[in-house]
């Protein structure tokens, strides 16, 4: 499965921004044991007492920004449906999941590749044992190979009739020259047609990211963690490490503004995108942390931008603005939908109009202590299920290795000020870093 | 905040009541009570679409997002935005064909405030003309732009669904059509709203960790909603499908989603809904890998991305893992849902999927996959409903269709441990009708495809890489796979056509 990647990044913005508000001294709000095996391989284990249900989470911390050959896009995603491929103790992955009525899947993103499954409680060993087996031993035979890849075509099909996966694959094509955020998560269009030439690659995929210090495992919900401990040591100590990292290029730095025009195949309102090169995540960068809440402060639903543009004037069907939380940097996007083609130039220069006011204005305190406020209720309010937790955690894992970034970056956004966030809004957003994208349909 | 709350006793047995612990009639609430420091709401108002008045589809939608996004006489959409901003809380009306739930979720730090607004908008609707105009133009565009271009995969479920119950109150998109929309008035709004969100048509449901005291105080609260009458549910009776029929969408497009399905005379509350069930997840369960379909068409051929089959009515299916809660009907749909194939793949998928239908419809169930489907449901139903918002939305689907305690998906479960495969191929026999369907493609070409559907063309197909044997030699039968299509029974439309 590949996650909309559209609602990947809204998803993991309230996830981040939710995180940042807990207090120090305890932002995750439950008991977290480790257990790093000598091969690198480590496990986060929160026991949750009372559903009868586990989840099981594994991250990979690859996923198509670690596609860096030519011709390669779209290939983690392709090998995240490889995994279910079956080994030679369980050739029928699938059959096993079924079995025991365990919901199984995975998804693919940029930065990471996940796999997780949700069961009852007293079949963790058997999952145990069956998760280990696919990442050391995967098996699967050339014409399997072949016709995943139909598989794989089918879903960029069904994903491409959706504008905003036009524009996201013309945005980043546009944007980068040299990085792998150059391509999407699905892929061009060719390299997955060319996918089912790729078996030998995909060994090679497989030996090079599929390793111990690669993949962090995530355990949550009813389980004993010392006998679970023991059972990891007992399935995960065999695995080889031989982690081989990916040459990704650094982007070079932009030096003048870019712009496209997108004809969509069929009819949509237009849709203008804006995206202003910024950084990795990296808790320790102060204009980075400031510019996270100016995403939801100057675009989101209680800005005077929406305000004015969504309730008032009623230009627009909604904007948004999108902080990245990436491994490496990637542009700060905000996104509208015109409501009339007439309007877009006016859209544009209300938009670029709320950046420069924040140039020198500074941000309601207000606003911003109750954006914390927010982060923090929004936070808490999602961790319902042990699933719910599971699922909160990859994006952090794959950007830091662990979780413990959770409480340092709290803290750092608990104490960005108003006067930082002008700074960071004077540092990020320079003409020669601006990148537009205008997709009309016909 | 104290790190105390969240250790997690969320998930102490749920308890559930619907008791006689305060006064008020108890038929009419619903408490899931569980340690978690959050409160949930759910009101269900016995109104849906199917009360939208003749030439004015979409009424019901319209009032919902009047208190979605209309806010309240004392403050306007966006000082309530404003006031709910810092509580990552907001409150939402879902319309579906029969019912209309008004929920909402805080945080107990927070209820006081937030209670107040969220009753306030149900008691106080601030119906202003800027609003009103907003939102429909904004139902306008969800039909003309979003539903008609952006997913191929639900524009086709909307036709399905309208062509099932055409002639029905259910024969229409919930949003309306974009005619509809713009007959309907502020004041069609604000009468619709008195009519039905009275204080003798709702049921409450409250979970999560609430004192039991809030229970007395939000009713006591909807008890000052206008007098009205309870709206009564009639069963709709959709006329049967006879033989099959087909309606094409021509549209330009790279790829062709296909739905089919029919009417189904049974509900969950029936015993026999439970092995019929199961007969389907073995078929199609949604989104997984379990499903036939999935194996015949995506694990076994490449063709597409997902292949499911199902005995309720399923919508927003594309975006969703699990099955929705509180869209019941009184007469659901059995569907197959075939995510896009590539366009000269299109006659050979139908044809696939149909075969396989047939064949569960005549043969029944195998002892072997009888017994793995068995057991996978009785755990995987766990997975349904895995927190406390949802457990009420259960128990509120529960209460529309007459099942006590200790509820669907418990009695799903214990079920299987019991069922046998002859009530199974009983329920298949009785229950699934391969003969008897509409089916909707999403395509370009749609003469070319009509012909070849009529005269049942052999629908050969070319694979971009070797499979095996036993697949091909099963492609032959496929190919010319004889499917009674008349031409009488085959429609074209344009897409431009579609809801207007």
């Amino acid at each position: 499965m590949l996650i909309n990647k559209f609602l990947v990044k809204i998803i993991f913005s309230v996830l981040i921004l939710s995180a940042a508000t807990v207090q120090a001294g305890g932002v995750f709000p439950f008991k977290v044991q480790r257990v790093n095996l000598k091969n690198g391989f480590k496990a986060i284990l929160i026991p949750i007492k009372g559903s009868g249900l586990v989840s099981y989470y594994t991250v990979v911390r690859t996923g198509s920004r670690d596609e860096w050959e030519p011709g390669k896009s779209g290939f983690a995603h392709f090998f995240e449906h490889m995994m279910f491929r079956g080994t030679d103790k369980y050739p029928l992955f699938d059959s096993v999941t079924t079995t025991i009525g365990a919901d199984a899947n995975a998804y693919t993103s940029d930065d990471l590749t996940v796999y997780h499954l949700n069961f009852a409680a007293e079949d963790l060993e058997k999952v145990m044992d069956l998760e280990s087996d696919r990442f050391m031993n995967l098996n699967y035979k050339k014409d399997e190979f072949m016709t995943e890849s139909g598989a794989v075509y089918g879903e960029y099909r069904k994903g491409i009739t959706n504008p905003f996966e036009v524009l996201f694959e013309k945005f980043q094509d546009m944007a980068f020259d040299k990085h792998t955020y150059k391509h999407t998560t699905i892929g061009f269009e060719a390299d997955i047609k060319d996918m089912p030439n790729q078996y030998d690659y995909s060994l090679t995929f497989y030996k090079r990211y599929y390793r111990p210090e690669n993949c962090v495992l995530v355990i949550t919900g009813d389980f004993d963690p010392e006998s679970t401990a023991k059972m990891i040591e007992k399935y995960y100590s065999a695995w080889k490490p031989g982690y081989v990292a990916p040459k990704i290029e650094p982007e070079p730095v932009q030096t003048a503004p870019r712009e496209r025009t997108v004809e969509y195949d069929g009819k949509t309102l237009p849709i203008v995108t804006i995206g202003y090169k910024c950084d990795a995540f990296d808790v320790k960068n102060k204009e980075y942390m400031a510019i996270l809440p100016f995403a939801d402060l100057a675009f989101g639903e209680n800005s005077d931008l929406y305000r004015k543009l969504v309730l008032e004037e009623q230009k627009v069907q909604f904007i948004a603005g999108d902080a990245p939380m990436k491994r490496d940097p990637f542009p700060f996007m905000i996104y509208t939908r015109v409501k009339s083609e007439s309007d877009i130039d006016y859209v544009i220069s209300e938009i670029e109009a709320t950046i420069e006011k924040y140039k020198t204005e500074l941000i309601d305190p207000v606003k911003l202590e109750g954006l914390k406020k927010r982060m923090k209720y929004g936070f808490l309010m999602r961790l319902d299920s042990p699933e719910a937790v599971a699922s909160s955690l990859p994006m952090y894992i794959t950007l830091t290795g662990d979780i413990t970034v959770i409480d340092e970056y709290f803290d750092a956004l608990m104490s960005v000020t108003p006067e930082d966030i002008r700074n960071a809004v004077n540092h990020y957003f320079v003409k020669t870093g601006r990148n537009q994208v205008i997709l009309k349909g016909n | 905040m104290k790190k105390s709350f969240l250790l997690l006793s969320f998930f102490v047995p749920v308890i559930f009541m619907t008791t006689n612990l305060f006064p008020v009639d108890k038929d009419r609430i619903v408490l899931l009570k569980t340690e978690e420091p959050v409160i949930h709401f759910k009101i269900w108002f016995n109104v849906g679409s199917k009360d939208d008045p003749k030439g004015k589809e979409g009424l019901a939608y319209l009032t919902a997002a009047m208190l979605n996004e209309g806010g309240t006489k004392n403050l306007t959409y966006s000082e309530i935005i404003d006031k709910l901003y810092p509580f990552a809380a907001g409150y939402r009306a879902s319309v579906s064909k029969e019912n209309t739930v008004y929920s909402g979720s805080v945080h107990k730090d927070n209820l006081n405030e937030y209670l107040e607004i969220f009753l306030d908008q149900l008691l106080n609707p601030g119906f202003r003309e800027e609003d009103f105009n907003r939102l429909k133009q904004e139902a306008i565009s969800f039909i003309t732009t979003t539903l008609r271009y952006s997913s191929d995969e639900e524009l086709g479920k909307a036709v399905l669904y309208n062509e099932l119950y055409k002639n029905t109150p259910y024969g229409h998109l919930d949003a309306g059509s974009v005619s509809s929309l713009n007959s309907i008035t502020l004041d069609d709004v604000k009468e619709f709203f008195i009519t039905y969100y009275n204080r003798n048509n709702f049921i409450l449901a409250i979970g999560g960790g609430y004192d039991d005291a809030l229970i007395d105080k939000v009713w006591n609260t909807l008890e000052k909603l206008p007098d009205g009458k309870i709206n009564p549910t009639k069963t709709v009776e959709p006329a049967a499908v006879s033989g099959l029929s087909v309606v094409i969408v021509e549209k330009k497009a790279n790829a062709t989603a296909i739905s089919m399905g029919y009417p189904i005379s049974i509900l969950r509350s029936d015993p026999e809904w439970y092995p019929l069930a199961l007969a389907n997840s073995w078929l199609g369960e949604h989104r997984n890998s379990s499903s036939h379909l999935y194996q015949v068409i995506r694990e076994a051929r490449g063709l597409n991305y997902g292949d499911y089959s199902y005995i309720e009515y399923y919508p927003n299916g594309g975006w969703r893992s699990k099955p929705p809660v509180n869209v019941p009907l009184t007469k659901h749909l059995f569907e197959i849902w075939i995510r896009p194939v590539p366009n000269n793949a299109k006659h050979f998928a139908l044809r696939a999927a149909l075969r396989e239908f047939t064949k569960l419809s005549v043969e029944g169930l195998k002892p072997d996959d009888f017994e793995i489907t068995r057991k996978f449901l009785e755990k995987y139903v766990l997975h349904y409903a895995p927190d406390t918002d949802t457990r009420l939305g259960y128990a509120l689907d529960d209460k529309f269709f007459g099942i006590s305690a200790p509820g669907h998906l418990k009695k799903f479960r214990d079920k299987m441990g019991s069922v046998t495969l002859d009530e199974v191929n009983s329920a298949i026999k009785k229950y699934f009708n391969p003969e008897n369907m509409v089916i909707v493609f999403i395509t370009p070409d749609a003469e070319k495809l009509k012909n070849a559907l009529v005269n049942n063309d052999a629908s050969p197909i070319e694979y971009q890489t070797p499979k095996p044997n036993s697949v091909l030699e099963e492609d032959k039968e496929i190919i010319n796979y004889k499917l009674k299509i008349k031409p009488e029974n085959v429609k074209i439309v344009q897409v431009e056509e579609l809801f207007n």
